[in-house]
């Protein structure tokens, strides 16, 4: 998503609230001024993101989207701050979906309405808690007004106090609804939320069963639906199928390149939709080579080692990198798989259009793309859509996308009545968009001091951006398919990086970590193994080559809660990874054995990471596990491959995931830090893969340069 | 239509469905509105549908709705008033386990059922194979510890 990733020119006070004003209707007009306290009769909301209600509860509505990462949470904890509430009278809840200019929603980052590249955080710092020391003089300055008194401030538990008197918010909110022409607020730099292992705000319903995700959607009157696309990508229906006679099938849909089923439930329109898959008489695309897993090896092998010079994007160039004169040289190659998202909630969306109204309840990471987007289908203007966001089971990218939910916009704009529409697992894997693939190629060089004296970078990868592009062009530069290889940080020498895109009819996607869950894998296994042709110790190889202290930083940590100075456990050996991205520093140590038949054991994980300010260091935590888990799992099995255009990947049992009795054990410290905060959420995934096969180099001599580590349907290890 | 008479959560209740084969998932969710237990996989992988009948923990993607007649079935819904139950859920709560929460009802339902039948802390852990793609794993191995 480095594309979105716009300069930060975050939106200023007056901009939040200007957009507060516009996208709510006050519950209270400005004429509405009681002389005295009195507790609000209904909720009143105060700008765009809070919310007080009679019994003082403090509601706050994001703008990004709670996939599991916490974000709820953490900028609760930051409104928290300002206003000095106690924390059981907050609240979360997914605001209205935005799109275009005006938005308060959008994330002040790109200034889009969309959750990806771990920079909620970073986007919403520092406005969230301006939004909220705004409201918090509006509190204050309420109280001024109603009872006509100065001395006004904030006290503790949700009140506003003069010394004498003690008002709750809910009793000056209506109030301070209408306050304008503050002075920009101070902002409290205390520590009673900020920084705090506040317990998260989603999980009491997310254990009682009460969370609705997107598949747990119900609408009065609504209908059931699910897809079937053509099995082959790109392919359409030739002509509309018969229903197929199933008992509670209502009839079915052409949506051009799929099926879709309706019935009066889900089963029936999956096991429907599986009905009738071989009887569409579906037309399948010409020529499907760009969408063999053969044939694309073969062509990005060429490309490797001749592409044409107009067909290369040199993202970054220093000087003349040559080995000639090197004392010693480095040549190898990596290579990656495509990757399916497979989040554990399948695409689903519930749609109610109506001849001026589309109302959606989506699991969404990209509010922003689907209100234009339906609004185009539906023949209506953006804000007659009304976009609901649910809790999303997973994202991890996939549902930044607006295709499952078109599909029940369309289902719905035909039926007239409300439509829940849910994939199957096999239609969710068949029809991912799928992580690029990779084939990299690291040239380096070693003068006689072991300083390195060049990098020739070149990547062969299918290009997102060019995919999704106005045009079709040899040489679509790029920038998010050199992430994790363009400015690393390591004293290098002279060095060009080059992507040169891969052609491909494949769906391309974000994937966690997106060009760092490939390029790092390439990045720090060379580095491994120029430090290995160095004779130095690996760690030391890395630190020795980098100047920034943060970064150095990470290293001696991991060095240390590591033990790394010590020998390992009989029978296991260490390797480690770094990487500088989504604004953080993260460096990691894979403690690795082998199995009773002789495959790759993971037993530890450490982790240090260096976010900047931390908000709440359990989430953090939280996300360097889960980081590990994921980027473990895809480095050891996953990956998506294709026939003919045919995926190949159904289901969980060829695309396995790690369980309770095989997740290494996790260790973490978070290095303290002033700066600004940094993402977490996929930091963790692109260290992975490397840190285990650095590891396993240096216990078996084999040097593992192709993911996954075991592919096929064979699974082996840990 | 076939009709079948269900205890969910001690509650005795009717339902209509097309087909005698639809499995229980979908009767939970789609005809009685109970929708804690989750569509993950359909092929007893994931874990997510994982529901507690009669005291075992059953695949509700996998089980007839007609041989789920005189059980008594037990969803995340119920957990709170069941002792084991409110055990595990507090275990989840304290130790701060769900992040996406999808995968949590079918750990959760596990987790119970494996109390029921007498088992506790570290004996839980190797009877659960459900996928969490979160990775909460090290937070359901603390939470079990305590049970």
């Amino acid at each position: 998503m480095d594309d979105l990733a716009a300069p930060a020119n975050g939106p200023n006070r007056r901009d939040l609230l200007k957009g507060a004003a516009a996208s709510f209707i006050l519950p209270f007009a400005v004429s509405f001024a009681p002389r005295r306290a009195e507790a609000a009769a209904t909720p009143v909301q105060i700008g765009a993101f809070i919310r007080i209600d009679e019994t003082n509860t403090v509601t706050l509505s994001i703008g990004s989207t709670e996939m599991g990462q916490g974000i709820m949470t953490g900028l609760a904890q930051l409104v928290a701050e300002q206003l000095q509430v106690n924390w059981s009278q907050m609240r979360g809840e997914h605001a209205i979906g935005g799109s275009g200019a005006g938005n308060p929603y959008a994330n002040p980052l790109f200034h889009a309405q969309i959750t990806g590249g771990s920079t909620s955080m970073m986007g919403w710092y520092n406005p969230m808690r301006t939004a909220a020391a705004t409201v918090r003089d509006m509190l204050i300055q309420a109280a001024a007004q109603q009872t006509n008194t100065t001395g006004w401030k904030l006290g503790t538990g949700g009140t506003v106090t003069n010394g004498t008197t003690t008002l709750t918010f809910a009793a000056v909110a209506a109030t301070a609804a209408s306050v304008s022409g503050l002075p920009a607020p101070v902002l409290a730099t205390t520590t009673k939320f900020v920084g705090q292992r506040m317990p998260r705000l989603d999980i009491p319903a997310k254990v009682n069963g009460s969370a609705v995700f997107g598949m747990d959607v119900q609408v009065p009157g609504m209908v059931f639906a699910s897809v079937v696309h053509c099995p082959t990508i790109g392919g359409t229906v030739g002509a509309t199928p018969a229903k197929p006679s199933r008992p509670g099938v209502l009839g079915v849909i052409n949506l051009g390149n799929a099926v879709a089923v309706i019935a009066t439930n889900t089963w029936t329109a999956i096991k429907g939709a599986s009905d009738i898959e071989r009887n569409v008489s579906w037309v399948l695309p010409a020529d499907t080579s760009r969408m063999d897993s053969a044939s694309l090896g073969a062509t990005a092998q060429n490309l490797l080692t001749s592409a044409s010079s107009g067909s290369v994007y040199v993202a970054e160039a220093s000087g003349t990198p040559t080995l000639a004169g090197a004392a010693k040289t480095f040549d190898q190659t990596y290579k990656l798989p495509f990757l399916a998202h497979a989040c554990m909630e399948v695409m689903n969306c519930t749609a109610s259009v109506t001849a001026d109204r589309c109302e959606i309840w989506a699991p969404t990471q990209g509010q922003e793309f689907i209100i234009p987007a339906a609004a185009a289908a539906c023949g209506l203007s953006n804000d007659k859509v009304v976009l609901h966001t649910t809790y999303l089971g997973g994202g991890f990218g996939r549902k930044i996308e607006s295709d499952y939910v078109l599909q029940a916009v369309q289902c719905s704009k035909q039926l007239g009545v409300p439509v829940k529409l849910i994939w199957s697992r096999e239609q969710d894997f068949q029809n991912d968009r799928f992580r690029p693939s990779a084939l990299i190629r690291v040239q380096a060089g070693l003068d006689a001091s072991n300083n390195m004296t060049a990098l020739i970078y070149r990547n062969v990868s299918p290009s997102i951006k060019l995919q999704r592009g106005p045009s079709s062009v040899s040489n679509p530069e790029d920038t998010g398919a050199v992430a994790g290889a363009k400015g690393l940080p390591y004293s290098i020498g002279a060095r060009q990086i080059e992507h040169v895109a891969l052609p491909t009819d494949i769906p391309l996607g974000y994937w966690r970590s997106v060009g760092e869950s490939y390029n790092t894998f390439a990045v720090e296994s060379a580095i491994d193994e120029l430090a290995k042709l160095a004779v130095i110790n690996p760690l030391n190889f890395r630190r020795d080559r980098l100047t920034d202290p943060r970064a150095k930083g990470v290293l001696t940590a991991v060095e240390t809660l590591s033990g790394w100075k010590n020998l390992p456990p009989t029978g296991y050996q260490r390797g480690v990874a770094f990487l500088k991205g989504f604004g953080s520093y993260v460096a990691m140590v894979a403690e690795v054995g082998k199995t009773s038949t002789g495959t790759i054991r993971v037993s530890k994980i450490y982790v240090a990471v260096d976010c900047g300010v931390v908000v709440n260091p359990d989430q953090v935590e939280a996300q360097m596990q889960g980081g590990i888990a994921h980027g473990l799992a895809a480095a050891m099995w996953h990956q998506a491959t294709f026939v003919a255009g045919v995926p190949q990947v159904r289901n969980f049992n060829n695309y396995p995931y790690l369980k309770l009795q095989t997740m290494p054990t996790v260790l973490i410290k978070l290095v303290a830090s002033t700066a600004a905060p940094g993402g977490v959420g996929e930091t963790a995934v692109p260290v992975v893969a490397p840190a285990v096969a650095n590891a396993w180099a240096k216990l078996t001599n084999t040097r593992l340069r192709s993911l996954p580590f075991y592919p096929g349907t064979t699974m082996g290890g840990l | 239509m076939p009709t079948y008479t269900l205890n969910v959560n001690g509650v005795n209740r009717t339902v209509s469905v097309p087909e005698a084969s639809m499995p229980l998932l979908w009767v939970l969710r789609d005809f009685m509105g109970f929708t804690g237990a989750k569509y993950g996989c359909g092929i007893e992988v994931c874990g997510a549908c994982t529901v507690i009948m009669d005291n075992q923990r059953e695949h509700a993607c996998k089980v007839d709705v007609s041989s789920a007649v005189g059980k008594k079935i037990l969803t995340v819904e119920g957990l709170s008033g069941d002792v084991d139950g409110a055990k595990a859920q507090a275990a989840w709560v304290t130790n701060q386990v769900p992040q996406c929460g999808f995968c949590q009802p079918g750990m959760l339902t596990a987790t119970t059922a494996a109390m029921k039948a007498g088992h506790h802390g570290s004996e839980i852990a190797p009877e659960i194979k459900h996928i969490c793609v979160c990775g909460t794993y090290p937070r359901i191995n603390k939470a079990l510890g305590g049970l």
